[in-house]
């Protein structure tokens, strides 16, 4: 096995200690910690035989939990993207009274609870609620419904639209907009030609991220969803109804569905990311 | 904050945006946290004061300090060594081992707990023998603390790892040529490297430790008084209809959070540089 | 007073170092020479201890050096960037060195702030303790990384591209200065660089390495007489 030390980018002999020590400490931890804990729940999921499975994941208010938790977490991210990218765009581009401020608020689902932030919202969307009481004259009603869900994952999810962007919004080369503008292009042409092309992979980076969160969101949701089963029942909802059923296997095959979907978007999000950087190095090469 | 940067729109319309962005912030951010404080004062500052101090809150309050104290010094010990490992070394399933740091992140909370309710509840396959022996994980404090453990894990390491890997070694070498020992290197020339990341890391690590549901709710048994967190508590008494008292326990989680972002700020302001709480993102490594 | 036998060092597949030989005699002041990637500082960091080799040893005073961690060899070493610690003030970088000694051979704290005062009156740098490495000029910050490497009273001291950094009037008065503290200290010294004139104004002896070998060995006058030892 050869172990080396990274020194500006080319591997040399290691002088540097604590490899050993800090790699078994690591390799103990997730592994008693992680890889254990996981392989069991995927080793409890195999004890299903293949028609279990097949009941279990094709049964009607299973398949309609993952199009809640999935249709709702999709619904919620392209809702983000607009509101994100203004949210982001103000922050870096202008200047205004009360922007640290600003800025401040939007780590703040970040950093509330997610039961906090679903009584909240749940009290503010119910029809007399600060919320619920402007729109019920519409006869729009989102508490206690699909639309709830999306509301929930709408205030979880939007941080990262705006975290993803921001950055790269803040490191576009100002003199390649200042160059459009001598030249006579107007606003319109400058967004689309010069700010937009890297900016596209941050947004996407920011959804998937803001979509990954939002399908094993749990505390944000299950106080404004209703819960009903195969209408506004999501799959972490669900997964807990079957231990409470004690039905173990169930519980764990839906999860470990729900693990598969994770990994997935992990990967996702890791190709986007590494996009999003590329684009932001093409960025200086102007 | 950044300079004002224009691409030729009217002043109208940047106002108009402005505007915009102020209302949606209103709307989407503010209010929430607005209503948690307008609810839990809607029955007056005593009976808030009496909610907060009632047995069974304080229960809450005491386990969730309880689990964070734990929980926050061996993810920092962990993300230390795993940052150490993995920024200064090449080594074969490297790249795996950073993913299984960052798992946890991605997987949804409610599964973070069902894994240990498997391992160690009384049909898991660990549980069995534990219980037999008087030792009870899953519905006591054990159980809590590992839930909240694998929610946190990667918070630490992340913050840590990406700014370990960009500084560099030559410290560390000079470090080593003046003749410091292994540990002395890492306390006085590593450590004082990544502080600000370090901290920043235990701050986000300790935020979630605090707030954590999804997980805690599957391992807890919500027994009421013995294992119940705060949040935990807030959704207990909500489904009561205890609202002021929900909130009132929401309101003091609420100002938790608010006090996680000043520090954030405050950190930000000593540091000099940009950090942000959104940095869930999965950290690219950059070569 | 350092031998090296036969030393020999690839990065994966590429030979860096191949089969160098050399003995460098107490108290001189060797320049080693050469483009980037002729393995100068791969040779002077397995000096130091930072690298291993793969093939070959090194004699330190007669004493094999191979296996013996950096911190253990006393040998002083000044980075291509410094590699100051950027928190520290000057007064404990220079300290770092005898802080981390163990008890029994640690000064004590009267006795470490009289040699950092003395070290910092040495490098000319007076005053200046207090400060942060960032607070100071690129001259100063080179004559810190020395100062700190001499305050382990090292046998040998090792500067890796010292002056490269900097402008051409602070790289010019350092030269000199760095010429007169070697001949009032006396201490073996071994630099890298690439600048040929640098080699030959300084050293009293220089080792051209190309693509991993030595190509000449001589003192300055031998090498611009033509003439020299070609291994």
């Amino acid at each position: 096995m050869t172990v080396g030390t990274l020194r500006g980018g080319a591997t040399h002999g290691s002088a540097l200690p604590g490899l050993r020590l800090t790699l078994t400490c690591t390799l103990v931890y997730l592994g008693l910690l992680v890889v254990l804990p996981l392989a069991g729940l995927v080793t409890k999921a195999a004890t299903l035989d293949w028609p279990a499975v097949l009941a279990t994941l094709g049964n009607f208010r299973t398949l309609a939990a993952f199009r809640v938790s999935f249709g709702a977490a999709a619904a919620a991210a392209l809702i983000d993207m607009p509101l994100g990218l203004l949210l982001a765009w103000t922050l870096t581009r202008y200047r205004f009274p009360g922007q640290r401020l600003l800025d401040a608020l939007i780590d703040l689902p970040f950093a509330l609870p997610t039961a906090v932030a679903g009584i909240a919202l749940a009290t503010l969307y119910v029809p007399d609620g600060w919320i619920g009481r402007l729109l019920a004259p519409f006869g729009i009603e989102l508490a206690f419904s699909p639309g709830g869900i999306v509301v929930a994952l709408t205030f979880v999810g939007l941080p990262f639209i705006v975290r993803t962007v921001q950055p790269v919004l803040a490191a576009l080369d100002r003199e390649a907009e200042e160059a459009a503008l001598t030249l006579g292009a107007g606003p319109f042409a400058i967004l689309r030609r010069v700010i937009a092309p890297p900016l596209i992979p941050a947004v996407l980076t920011g959804v998937a991220l803001a979509f990954a969160r939002g399908v094993g969101e749990y505390g944000s949701v299950i106080f404004i969803a209703g819960n009903r089963p195969a209408i506004s029942e999501i799959v972490p909802l669900l997964i807990i109804v079957k231990l409470e059923q004690f039905d173990y296997p169930g519980a764990a095959l839906l999860g470990a569905a729900m693990l598969l979907a994770s990994l997935l978007l992990l990967l996702a999000i890791n190709v986007l990311q590494r996009w999003t950087v590329a684009g932001q190095e093409g960025a200086y090469a102007g | 904050m950044p300079a004002e940067r224009s691409i030729g729109e009217p002043v109208a319309v940047r106002a108009a945006v402005v505007l915009a962005a102020v209302a949606v912030a209103a709307v989407m951010l503010l209010a929430p946290l607005l209503v948690v404080f307008s609810e839990a004062l809607a029955k007056g500052g005593s009976f808030l004061l009496t909610s907060l101090t009632d047995p069974d809150a304080l229960a809450a309050i005491e386990l969730t300090l309880l689990v964070t104290a734990i929980v926050v010094p061996l993810n920092t010990v962990f993300g230390l060594a795993a940052a150490w490992s993995v920024s200064h070394f090449r080594f074969p399933g490297r790249q795996l081992l950073i993913t299984l740091i960052e798992l946890p992140f991605s997987v949804s909370p409610v599964v973070s707990g069902m894994v240990y309710v498997l391992m160690f509840g009384l049909q898991g396959w660990a549980g069995g023998w534990l219980i037999e022996h008087g030792v009870k994980v899953i519905f006591a404090l054990p159980g809590i603390v590992l839930a909240t453990l694998f929610v946190t894990l990667p918070f630490v390491a992340r913050q840590v790892a990406p700014l370990m890997q960009a500084r560099g070694i030559e410290e560390e070498e000079a470090a080593l040529t003046l003749g410091a020992n292994g540990w002395q290197m890492f306390r006085r020339v590593s450590l004082l490297k990544v502080r600000w990341a370090l901290l920043y890391g235990i701050l986000l690590c300790n935020a979630r430790s605090l707030g954590e549901f999804g997980a805690v709710s599957v391992v807890s048994g919500h027994i009421r008084g013995v294992t119940n967190t705060m949040p935990l508590h807030v959704e207990i008494l909500y489904n009561e209809y205890n609202i002021a008292a929900a909130f009132g326990m929401a309101a003091l989680l609420a100002c938790m959070a608010i006090a996680t972002i000043g520090a954030r700020l405050a950190l930000e302001w000593r540091h000099h540089r940009s950090i942000s709480l959104g940095s869930e993102a999965v950290w690219v490594d950059r070569r | 007073m350092i031998r090296i036998s036969e030393l020999s060092k690839c990065f994966g597949a590429t030979p860096v170092l191949e089969r160098i030989s050399l003995d460098i005699a107490a108290g001189s002041f060797v320049a080693l020479l050469g483009a980037s990637g002729s393995g100068k500082t791969t040779l002077l960091r397995i000096i130091a201890g930072l690298e291993q080799a793969d093939r070959g040893s090194i004699e330190i005073d007669g004493v094999p050096a191979t296996g013996l961690p950096p911190g253990a060899r006393r040998i002083g070493f000044v980075f291509q960037s410094y590699a100051l610690f950027a928190p520290m003030s000057v007064f404990e970088n220079i300290a770092f060195g005898l802080r981390v000694r163990p008890r029994r051979l640690r000064p004590r704290e009267v006795e470490i702030r009289d040699r950092v005062e003395r070290l910092l009156a040495l490098v000319r740098l007076e005053g200046l303790g207090a400060r942060l490495p960032a607070q100071l000029s690129g001259g100063q910050r080179q004559r810190v990384a020395l100062a700190r490497a001499l305050a382990i009273e090292p046998r040998i001291l090792l500067l890796d591209e010292p002056f490269g950094a900097l402008d051409r009037e602070v790289r010019d008065e350092l030269r000199v200065w760095l010429k007169q503290l070697h001949a009032e200290l006396g201490i073996t010294t071994l630099f890298v660089t690439h600048d040929q004139e640098e080699a030959l104004s300084l050293a009293n002896r220089v080792v051209i390495l190309d693509r991993g070998q030595v190509v000449l060995d001589a003192s300055p006058t031998e090498m611009m007489q033509g003439q020299g030892h070609r291994p």
